[in-house]
C-alpha cells in the first residue's frame, strides 16, 4: 500500500486516492492551517497558509530527502514516499510570517465582527502568529458594502483567498463576485447591476474564513460562543441536505451546511438556509384546541392522548394523512396506530407541495422541485400497509366511498397548503384531527387541532429523493404546549416511557423491506437504502 | 452606519445608451478568428473600446461581455487589474505617462515629473480641465537609454529636461497634439 | 578579450531592414527556407538543446530542456508565446530588436514553433512599445503575405498564425503564467505549478513562453550552428556536468548614470566594469560608481567592489545579486543614495504585486511603508532588520510565494541594507535622531504608502468610515 510519512508518522493511503498534503495529514489528526483551499473549489494555492517542507523517502535506501524550499501542502499531491514536515521551525516561522501578513492591514474589528469565535485568522493567530506587533498601522475599522439582498461585505476584512469569487465562477455558476485592482488595494466588489443574486449566496458567508462576507440574516444576532451546533436535516425539499442547527436557549439563529458527501457535500440553498423564521413564528399553533359546539376551547396534553384513542375507536372506520414532513418513525408509529384501531384503516400519504422545477448548478448541486423531505421515507410506510402509493388528491376523490369516519391528518407544512374548498370536503367527518404547525382552513374545520412539532424539535429519519437515509435527533425544544409528534403517537400506541425513535426506526427496518439496512446505528452521514441493499 | 455604495459604480438598473459602435463591435469580431475560445478577446476589446473613447465605461464592460457571452462581472475583473484604462472619464486627446521607474529617475525624471505636473496644473492621474492632456506616471517605459523620458500618446519624448518638457507643451499648443518631430 | 562580432544587433540601422525587402536583402529567411528544407522539427530542437541556449528573460532556464517538457503525444494545438511584455526596469534590449530587426525576432520565432511544432504564436506585446508594434504588424502582415506566415508555410506541411496581443502596464503579465492568464483574458495572477506550461499552459494546451532575445538567439544559432553559439560565452565548468555554462551572445543594457546609455551586444560573462567602462562609455560626469545593477532592478546591486563580477548566469549570484536577470546594468554614481534607490524600487515592486499570495501583496506593502517612513525621517534602525526580514521570507527561494516577482522585489532589500547598511544607518539616525533607537510600532504616515490605482482615486486604507450605532 502507498505509505506517506507525514511528521514522522507513516499514513497508508488507497492506490487510487488522491489526497494532498492537507488531507492526507488530517488522517494522521494533523491539522495544517488554510485558508484559500477548499476541497470543493478549485486550488489556486495563493493564501500561502499551509506550506509545508516536502520531500521523498527513497524506498529501497529508506533515505529521505526534502527539498529546500517550502511548498503548499494544499498542491501537494501525496504519493507512495512523500514526505511532510509540518512542524519544523521553518515552517512555524513561514506561518507566522503569513498571519502577521495578514493582520498587517486587517481593521481591528473583532468586538464588532460576527465571525469572531469561528475565525481563523483569530485561531491561527492564536496558534500559530508572532506574539507582539511590529508593524506601523493605524488601527482603523471596515468599511462595508452590500453585494445582495442576503450578504454584505465588510471590505477591508477580506484576506483575499478569493474562495468565494471561485464559488460563484465553479459552483454556483452565477460569477458576480469579482476581484477589483491590484496588489493591497485588491476588494472584493460586484458590478452594481449584478448584485449576488444565486440560490447559493449563502454558502459565501461560510465559505469566508474571516469576518468579510456576512449574512445579513444573522448579523449582530448572537455571538457564536453562546450558539450550540446540533446536525440536522434540511426540510425545505426532497434533497435533504444534511444541516447544522445552531441554537441557543432553544431558539434558532442559523442553519450552515454541514458536510456529507454522500448528499450535499459542502453546500445548502438559500432556502433551506434560511428556512428556520418559521420556527419561532407567533402565528405557530400552540396548545391542543378542541372545537365543542361551535366554540374553540384550550386542551392541555393531560389525558388529551386517551381521549384522543377513545374517540377513534369509537369512530371505528379511520385513516391516517401522513405528511411528508413527518420522519419514517413518526409516520411508522401512526400508521401502527392506525391499523391497531382499524385493520383496514386508510394510510395516506399527505399533500406533496411542489414548487416549479428541479434546479441544477454547474457545481453539481441541485435543489429539487418537491418542497418535502420524506416523501420516499413516508411512501414506503403508506406502500407497508395499503400495497400501494395512496396519494392524497386520490384518497380525497375516493373518501365519499370509504366510509371512513375518523380521521387524523398530519401536517408540519411551513406555508398555507389546503384552500378551503377541499377543506370543506373533509368538514363531513364525524373526527377529524389535523396536527399541523400553522392553522388553516383545515384546521379550522377540524374538532381537535394539535400544533405540530417544527423540524428543529423532532427525532427521527428522513428518506431524500435519492434513496439516502438519515437520522437526527432534537435540537432545540418545543414551545410549551408542542409535544412532537413522535411523543404523542407513542403515547397512542401505548409504549412505556419517552419516545425513542431509533428503537422505533429498528422496528420499521425489520419490518418493512425498504428500510432494512437502518437496522443498526445510523452514521452522521446517513445510510442509502437502495445502495447497500442485499439482494 | 455609512454604507457605500459598490467601488465598482454607482448603482442604478436603468438601461444606459449602449456605447458601442458598430465600428468598435467590428473591430472587437475581427479579434475573434485569433483565439480557441471569446475570453482571451477580453484585453483585445478593452484596446479598441479606449482606442475609440479614451476610456473604458462600465457600460462598455457589459456591453463587450454580451459580445463575448461572458459573465459581466469577469470581464471587470480583468479591466480594473489594469491600471492603463481610466474607467470613469475619457484621457485626455494627450496621454502622457513620465517614467518613475529607476534608470529614469536616477537621471532625474521624478523632477521632470514634478515639473509638468506643475506647468500643467494637475496630478498624476488627472487630466487638464479642457481635456486636452493626462498625466499619469509610468512604470518603466524600457527606454532607459533615453532617460529620462515620456511616452506622449505613441511617441516617445526622449532626454527630457525642462527645456524639452517646455518644447513638448509648445507643441501641443500648436497643433494639440504631440509631433513626431519635436523629440 | 577576442574581437567579438555582433550578430543579435548587426542589422541595426541598415537601411529599409525592418522590411521584408530589406531584411531578405541582407539574408533573412534564408535560414527558415533552409532548416525548413533540410531539418524535422526534431533535429531543430535537438540543435537548440545542445547548443546550450539558456532563456535571455531573467530566469536563464535552458530552452531546449524547457522546449523537452513538451508531451510527445499531445493532440494539439500547441502554442508558442513570445514574451515582449518587457518591463524589467534597467532593460530594454527587446525592445531594440521589435524595432530594429523585427523580421529577426519573427524568424526566430517561426523556427522556434517549427521545433516545438506550435500552431500559433501569440506575441505578448507590452502596450508601451507602440513604435515595436507598428513594426511588428507590418512585419507580420508582410510574411503572411510572402507565405511566411499562415497556412502550409514556403510550400512545407508546417502552418502557423502569428498574433500580437497587446499587454496593459503590468510588469506581473512578464511571468510566465501571468502572461498565459492575460492571454486568456483573465487577471494576470500567476499559477501554482504543477502543472507547468509545457503540460498546461494557454487554453490548457502545451505551451512553451520565450523572450524575444532567445527566440533571435535560435535563428542564429541554426543559421551558424551549435559549435559557433558554444564557441562564445562561458563555457561549462570541466568538473560540473550539471552546469551548462552561460553560452552564446547577450545584449546588456546600460543605463543610469553613465555617458552612454543603449543596448550593446557581446558575449555572455563580460565583467560588469568592462560593460560600464567599454559600452557605457563610463560613469558619467566624471565621477566613480557607487554601485551598479547587474541585470535589471529585481537582480539587486552589486558595490563598488563588486564590479568585476562577470555577467554570465553564476557571477551575480556569487556577489550576492538573484542572478544575472536580463543584464540591464544600471549604474549608480556616489552622490546618489541608496535611500532613493531602495525607495523607487520597494515602490515598484508594491505597484506591481499582483495582490494573490499574501506574503508578497503584504510584504511589498509593508517595506514600500517603512522606507517611506524612513524617507520622511521617522525610520527606526530596527527597521532594517525587519525589511531584511521580509526580503528573506518573501519569494520562490524560500518557496512562499507563487512566483519570482517577490525575489525581485527582495533582492534589492537585501543588497541595498546588506551592502550599503552604514549609509541607511547614518541616514536613519541623521533624519531621527529622537526615535531612531525605538522599538516599538510606530505610526504609518497619513497618507496611503502605495500609489493608488491609476484608474482613478478610490478610497483606501487609512480613510475609515466609522459605524454609526444602528445599522
Amino acid at each position: 500500500m502507498p505509505t506517506a510519512l507525514i511528521d514522522g508518522r507513516e499514513l497508508q493511503f488507497g492506490e487510487d486516492e488522491r489526497l494532498n498534503g492537507i488531507e492526507a495529514a488530517r488522517r494522521l489528526g494533523i491539522e495544517i492551517p488554510h485558508y484559500c483551499w477548499h476541497p470543493g473549489l478549485s486550488v489556486v494555492g495563493s493564501c500561502r497558509m499551509c506550506l509545508v517542507e516536502v520531500g521523498m523517502r527513497d524506498p529501497k535506501t529508506g533515505q529521505i530527502t526534502m527539498l529546500p524550499r517550502l511548498a503548499p501542502a494544499c498542491n501537494t499531491p501525496v504519493r507512495d514516499g512523500v514526505v511532510l514536515v509540518t512542524d519544523s521551525e521553518k515552517v512555524q516561522r513561514a506561518r507566522a510570517m503569513v498571519e502577521e501578513d495578514l493582520l498587517l492591514r486587517h481593521p481591528i474589528d473583532c468586538p464588532i465582527c460576527d465571525k469572531a469565535g469561528e475565525c481563523r485568522l483569530q485561531d491561527y493567530h492564536f496558534q500559530y502568529g508572532q506574539d507582539q506587533r511590529r508593524a506601523d498601522i493605524r488601527p482603523f475599522t471596515s468599511r462595508r458594502r452590500d453585494v445582495g439582498d442576503e450578504i454584505t461585505l465588510f471590505v477591508d476584512r477580506c484576506i483575499m483567498c478569493s474562495r468565494c469569487v471561485r464559488f460563484c465562477r465553479e459552483i454556483s455558476g452565477t460569477s458576480e463576485l469579482l476581484v477589483v485592482h491590484r496588489g493591497t488595494h485588491e476588494e472584493i466588489d460586484v458590478l452594481p447591476q449584478f448584485p449576488l443574486k444565486n440560490k447559493l449566496s449563502g454558502n459565501v458567508v461560510d465559505l469566508c474564513p474571516v469576518g468579510a462576507l456576512c449574512d445579513k440574516d444573522f448579523l449582530y444576532r448572537q455571538r457564536v460562543w453562546y450558539l450550540k451546533s446540533h446536525p440536522g436535516v434540511c426540510t425545505g425539499c426532497a434533497m435533504g441536505c444534511s444541516t447544522w442547527i445552531d441554537e441557543n436557549q432553544d431558539r434558532v439563529w442559523r442553519i450552515r451546511p454541514r458536510e456529507n458527501h454522500l448528499v450535499n457535500r459542502w453546500w445548502i440553498c438559500n432556502d433551506g438556509r434560511y428556512d428556520y423564521p418559521h420556527v419561532h413564528s407567533d402565528q405557530r399553533l400552540l396548545c391542543p384546541r378542541q372545537r365543542v359546539g361551535g366554540r374553540w376551547i384550550d386542551r392541555d396534553w393531560s389525558g388529551l392522548v386517551p381521549e384522543l384513542d377513545e374517540r377513534f375507536r369509537r369512530a371505528g372506520r379511520v385513516g391516517v394523512v401522513l405528511s411528508p414532513f413527518l420522519t419514517v418513525e413518526e409516520a411508522y408509529l401512526l400508521a401502527t396506530y392506525a391499523r391497531r384501531v382499524d385493520p383496514e384503516a386508510a394510510v395516506i400519504l399527505g399533500h406533496l407541495p411542489v414548487v416549479g422545477q428541479d434546479e441544477r448548478f454547474p457545481g453539481g448541486f441541485t435543489i429539487a422541485a418537491e418542497k418535502c423531505p420524506n416523501r420516499r421515507g413516508v411512501e414506503a410506510i403508506v406502500a407497508r400497509w395499503m400495497g400501494r402509493a395512496a396519494a392524497w388528491d386520490v384518497f380525497l376523490n375516493e373518501l365519499p366511498s370509504l366510509g371512513i369516519r375518523g380521521l387524523w391528518v398530519t401536517g408540519g407544512y411551513k406555508r398555507p397548503w389546503i384552500e378551503a374548498s377541499v377543506a370543506e370536503r373533509l368538514a363531513g367527518l364525524e373526527l377529524l384531527v389535523v396536527q399541523d404547525l400553522f392553522a388553516s382552513p383545515l384546521s379550522e374545520r377540524a374538532d381537535y387541532v394539535l400544533p405540530a412539532a417544527a423540524f428543529p424539535e423532532r427525532d427521527g429519519s428522513y428518506v431524500n429523493r435519492h434513496d439516502h437515509l438519515q437520522s437526527v435527533r432534537w435540537a432545540i425544544r418545543p414551545p410549551r404546549g408542542v409535544r412532537p409528534e413522535g411523543s404523542v403517537f407513542w403515547e397512542l400506541l401505548g409504549r412505556p416511557g419517552l419516545y425513542d425513535a431509533q428503537k422505533t426506526l429498528s422496528d420499521v427496518a425489520a419490518e418493512i423491506g425498504y428500510f432494512h439496512v437502518a437496522a443498526g446505528p445510523i452514521p452522521e452521514v446517513g445510510v442509502n437504502l437502495k445502495v447497500n441493499l442485499l439482494a | 452606519m455609512k454604507h457605500e455604495a459598490s467601488a465598482s459604480g454607482e448603482g442604478g438598473a436603468a438601461a444606459a445608451e449602449p456605447v458601442l459602435t458598430p465600428t468598435m463591435v467590428a473591430g472587437i469580431q475581427a479579434y475573434f478568428s485569433r483565439y480557441p475560445n471569446r475570453r482571451a478577446v477580453i484585453l483585445p476589446a478593452f484596446h479598441v473600446v479606449n482606442e475609440h473613447l479614451g476610456f473604458v465605461p462600465r457600460q462598455a464592460v457589459i456591453e463587450i461581455a454580451q459580445l463575448l457571452e461572458l459573465p459581466p462581472a469577469e470581464v471587470y475583473d480583468t479591466l480594473s487589474f489594469y491600471g492603463l484604462f481610466k474607467q470613469d472619464r475619457p484621457q485626455g486627446r494627450v496621454r502622457v505617462w513620465v517614467c518613475r521607474s529607476i534608470s529614469c529617475a536616477a537621471r532625474g525624471g521624478e523632477e521632470i515629473l514634478d515639473y509638468l505636473c506643475h506647468r500643467l496644473g494637475i496630478r498624476p492621474g488627472e487630466t487638464t480641465a479642457d481635456g486636452r492632456v493626462s498625466l499619469d506616471y509610468a512604470e518603466c517605459l524600457g527606454a532607459c537609454d533615453f532617460a529620462p523620458a515620456m511616452l506622449a500618446n505613441d511617441v516617445l519624448w526622449k532626454d527630457l529636461t525642462k527645456d524639452k518638457i517646455d518644447a513638448f507643451l509648445e507643441t501641443l499648443a500648436e497643433e494639440g497634439e504631440s509631433s513626431p518631430d519635436a523629440t | 578579450m577576442p574581437e567579438y562580432e555582433p550578430v543579435l544587433l548587426a542589422n541595426l540601422g541598415k537601411e529599409g531592414i525592418e522590411t521584408l525587402e530589406g531584411y531578405e536583402a541582407h539574408g533573412g529567411y534564408r535560414t527558415l527556407r533552409r532548416v525548413l528544407k533540410e531539418h524535422s522539427p526534431a533535429e531543430v530542437a535537438a540543435m537548440v538543446r545542445a547548443s546550450g541556449l539558456r532563456g535571455r528573460g531573467g530566469a536563464g532556464f535552458l530552452t531546449g530542456l524547457k522546449w523537452s517538457f513538451l508531451p510527445e503525444n499531445h493532440p494539439g494545438p500547441r502554442y508558442l508565446c513570445v514574451n515582449a511584455d518587457e518591463s524589467e526596469p534597467g532593460t530594454f534590449s527587446n525592445r531594440v530588436l521589435m524595432e530594429g530587426d523585427p523580421h529577426q525576432v519573427i524568424e526566430g520565432t517561426i523556427l522556434s514553433c517549427y521545433a516545438t511544432r506550435s500552431s500559433t504564436a501569440y506575441i505578448y506585446l507590452r502596450y508601451e512599445y507602440p513604435l515595436s508594434f507598428r513594426r511588428l504588424q507590418a512585419a507580420i502582415d508582410e510574411c503572411y503575405a510572402a507565405g511566411l506566415l499562415g497556412k502550409n508555410i514556403l510550400g512545407h506541411d508546417f502552418s502557423l498564425d502569428m498574433y500580437i496581443h497587446r499587454g496593459a502596464a503590468a510588469y506581473v503579465c512578464g511571468e510566465e503564467t501571468g502572461l498565459i492568464e492575460s492571454l486568456e483574458g483573465k487577471r494576470a495572477w500567476p499559477r501554482i505549478k504543477p502543472p507547468f506550461p509545457a503540460v498546461e499552459g494557454l487554453f490548457r494546451k502545451p505551451t512553451v513562453v520565450n523572450n524575444v532575445e532567445t527566440l533571435a538567439c535560435v535563428k542564429h544559432i541554426l543559421d551558424r550552428g551549435v559549435d559557433w553559439f558554444r564557441s562564445i560565452g562561458v563555457p561549462p565548468k570541466p568538473n560540473d556536468p550539471r552546469d551548462p555554462g552561460s553560452l552564446g551572445p547577450k545584449l546588456y543594457c546600460v543605463s543610469g548614470h553613465v555617458n552612454r546609455p543603449g543596448c550593446y551586444e557581446g558575449p555572455l560573462g563580460l565583467p560588469c566594469r568592462e560593460v560600464i567602462e567599454r559600452f557605457g562609455g563610463g560613469v558619467w560626469k566624471n565621477r566613480k560608481a557607487k554601485a551598479a545593477v547587474p541585470g535589471g532592478l529585481s537582480t539587486g546591486l552589486l558595490a563598488a567592489e563588486e564590479l568585476d563580477t562577470p555577467l554570465d548566469f553564476d557571477g551575480p549570484v556569487r556577489a550576492g545579486c538573484l542572478g544575472l536577470g536580463t543584464a540591464g546594468v544600471i549604474v549608480f554614481d556616489e552622490t546618489y543614495s541608496m535611500i532613493d534607490f531602495l525607495h523607487n524600487s520597494c515602490r515598484f515592486f508594491a505597484h506591481e504585486s499582483c495582490g494573490q499570495c499574501t506574503p508578497c501583496r503584504e510584504g511589498t506593502h509593508w517595506a514600500l511603508s517603512m522606507v517611506e517612513r524612513i524617507k520622511a525621517g521617522r525610520g527606526r534602525l530596527k527597521d532594517l532588520d525587519l525589511l531584511l526580514e521580509i526580503a528573506d521570507s518573501i519569494g520562490i527561494t524560500p518557496g512562499t510565494t507563487i512566483c519570482g516577482l517577490a525575489d525581485g522585489a527582495a533582492w534589492p532589500i537585501k543588497t541595498a541594507i546588506g551592502k550599503f547598511r552604514a549609509e541607511f544607518e547614518d541616514f536613519i539616525r541623521r533624519t531621527n535622531p529622537q526615535g531612531y533607537m525605538a522599538t516599538e510600532p510606530v505610526p504609518a504616515l497619513v497618507e496611503n504608502a502605495a500609489q493608488a490605482p491609476a484608474s482613478g482615486p478610490r478610497s483606501s486604507k487609512g480613510k475609515s468610515e466609522s459605524f454609526a450605532a444602528n445599522s
